[in-house]
């Protein structure tokens, strides 16, 4: 446990070490939140609400986007990908150390300095917006939030390492992850609430573990899942969460395994 | 158990690896035809090699490149599975990849690095610590010895991308040997550094041998490492084993001679060296010649004496010539 725990924290000096590159991702993360604000509030026009979302429901719902992209979305699925095609993935698999265990406390520390971040910047535009939010009062509603955006993150982990593998057998190895992230952003409701998609589209999407990565968190925030639903929901979200860690664990397996049979 | 001997540390039977690779037809007509039924070719790296390792040996693994040098490493150090044969190290089957085995090994690989880039090296020795699971005591007894060793002083509290590429070596050996593993394996680990750091780089390693008895492998095609380091050399060639045995028996039968290269500030006729030794270069204004190694100093001296010299080095037989003489010899 001990290498695993200092190996957040090595990386949590280095996290902040690269303050450019800090900068440049909170940046980019606050001009997605900006023009979502935009592109929402045109939409919005002077209505009350829109297709069951009031104003300061959809100002809500896109700072928690926010803050759960800050911490659901920060994988090491680049990191992964860039040690097998360099090569670098053999000084890991020559020392007795777990690779997951080690990219996920690598992430754990990118997380950490994200998700502060985030806090800090939404309390500034909430200050900017003065006051015209969606605040739940029952303190459960925050814990049941809490619980779902931090098995999100943990999804999103294990399924980076689930499509980083596939650089083991391809050559072209970020292609497979260059597509899953941008189909990942839509597919778990980070652009737009996923109630404004058509039923069908809907159903299909609600068979996969995405829309619990942000869709469902930031509804349980808006309270709009009731407290028994919110539970059920939970814990399909832990069982996609076994589900993924077991395939991630298991297709890294093969591809160690070929690994050592082609050669890298 | 029978035909594994007693106390070795490395031994191998008939260790084989074939790699697979895909053929592709020249053109966009081949690309086209690569993406539907795609063609494989299979090419022996390491062709059934047997040989055997003393604990506490310092064994040179000579080869060109491609020659199967770095692919027997990472058998051995269970990163890459053979394609058939056997081997133990250290008791273990390396690519079981045994915590037990992997925490008494060691691999380095002269371009691959293992630091953190961003961070001083202090960091990365920390970060191994724990996997290695070192006490403090120890931590501290066997970096403060490394450091010593290889004479790293404060570079180690300064971010690995400022480092020269002779420090950063240094700083990945620590980093590797921090762990005091009982077999070290060392993949061209003087490739890319200048004269200077290249002759730290092997006194360290000479004393790592001596002081911590540790079995250490290491390939390079440099003659210089091999001839200052290894009492044993086992050459390779095309995935087999061309020669294993005493480097001096190696150099007095096929690298009897140094090269020598001489530049002048006039011209000068090739003619004119053949008392020295064999001329086996020449140009308007120098020379490059073999010479017995008996006669190196002494025909160094005639040169100076007799020739306006203005530039001239002597070195090893390059690895690729005795290669050659082995293989036209065998």
């Amino acid at each position: 446990m001990r290498k695993y725990l200092v190996a957040y924290s090595i990386a949590l000096q280095e996290t902040l070490q690269r303050r450019s590159t800090l900068l440049m991702d909170r940046l980019g993360g606050l001009a997605i939140v900006v023009s979502l604000y935009s592109f929402w509030s045109a939409l919005l026009g002077d209505q009350p609400s829109f297709l069951g979302y009031t104003r300061a429901e959809m100002l809500t719902y896109v700072l928690a986007i926010n803050i759960l992209r800050s911490f659901v979305f920060t994988g090491r699925g680049w990191l992964l990908v860039g040690d097998i095609s360099s090569g670098r993935i053999s000084s890991y698999l020559v020392r007795p150390v777990s690779y997951h265990g080690y990219a996920l406390a690598l992430d754990l520390a990118q997380k950490t300095v994200h998700l502060a971040s985030s806090l800090v910047e939404t309390s500034l535009l909430v200050l900017a917006v003065s006051g015209n939010l969606f605040l739940p009062k029952d303190p459960a509603t925050w814990i049941l939030f809490a619980v779902a955006a931090l098995l999100s993150s943990l999804i999103f982990f294990f399924l980076e390492m689930l499509v980083s593998s596939l650089a083991f057998w391809t050559s072209e190895s970020g292609g497979p992850l260059f597509c899953f992230e941008l189909f990942l952003q839509f597919a778990a409701g980070a652009f737009f609430p996923l109630d404004v998609l058509p039923a069908g589209l809907r159903r299909l999407l609600a068979a996969t573990p995405f829309p619990y990565m942000v869709f469902f968190p930031a509804r349980v925030f808006l309270e709009k899942v009731p407290p028994s639903e919110a539970l059920r929901l939970l814990s399909i979200e832990a069982a996609w969460l076994l589900a993924v860690v077991l395939a991630a664990r298991w297709v890294w397996g093969l591809g160690v395994k070929s690994y050592a049979a082609e050669g890298g | 158990m029978g035909k594994w001997g007693m106390g070795a540390a490395i031994e191998t039977h008939g260790l084989t690896k074939d790699y697979r690779s895909p053929v592709k037809e020249p053109g966009l007509r081949g690309g086209v035809k690569a993406l539907f039924n795609r063609k494989y070719k299979d090419t022996r790296a390491v062709d059934s090699i047997d040989f055997r390792i003393e604990a506490g040996e310092l064994v040179g693994f000579l080869g060109a490149n491609g020659a199967g040098k770095t692919t027997t490493l990472k058998m051995l150090s269970g990163l890459l599975t053979p394609t058939s044969g056997e081997a133990l190290a250290l008791g273990h089957v390396p690519w079981r990849r045994e915590a037990d085995f992997q925490r008494k090994i060691s691999l380095v690989m002269g371009q691959r690095s293992q630091l953190w880039w961003e961070l001083p090296a202090q960091e990365t020795l920390r970060l191994n610590q724990a996997i290695y699971d070192l006490d403090e005591i120890d931590f501290r007894r066997n970096s403060d010895e490394l450091v010593d060793l290889l004479d790293l002083g404060e570079h180690l509290s300064v971010p690995v991308k400022k480092l020269s590429l002779g420090e950063r070596m240094r700083a990945e050996l620590a980093a590797a040997l921090l762990h005091r593993p009982s077999l070290l394996l060392l993949d061209e680990p003087t490739i890319g550094l200048d004269v200077v750091m290249q002759k730290k780089v092997r006194e360290f390693i000479k004393a790592y041998n001596i002081r911590s008895g540790a079995t250490i492998m290491l390939t390079s095609h440099n003659m210089t490492d091999v001839v200052e380091l290894c009492k044993r050399v086992i050459v390779i060639d095309k995935g087999r084993i061309l020669y294993d045995g005493a480097l001096d028996l190696l150099v007095r039968r096929y690298a009897d001679y140094k090269i020598l290269r001489a530049r002048f500030s006039t011209s000068v006729s090739a003619e004119d060296f053949r008392a020295l030794g064999t001329v086996v270069g020449s140009g308007e204004n120098s020379v490059t010649l073999e010479i017995p190694r008996s006669r190196v100093a002494a025909s160094a001296a005639a040169l100076l004496r007799s020739y306006p010299v203005s530039d001239m080095n002597v070195e090893e037989v390059a690895i690729d010539d005795i290669v050659r003489r082995l293989f036209s010899q065998t």
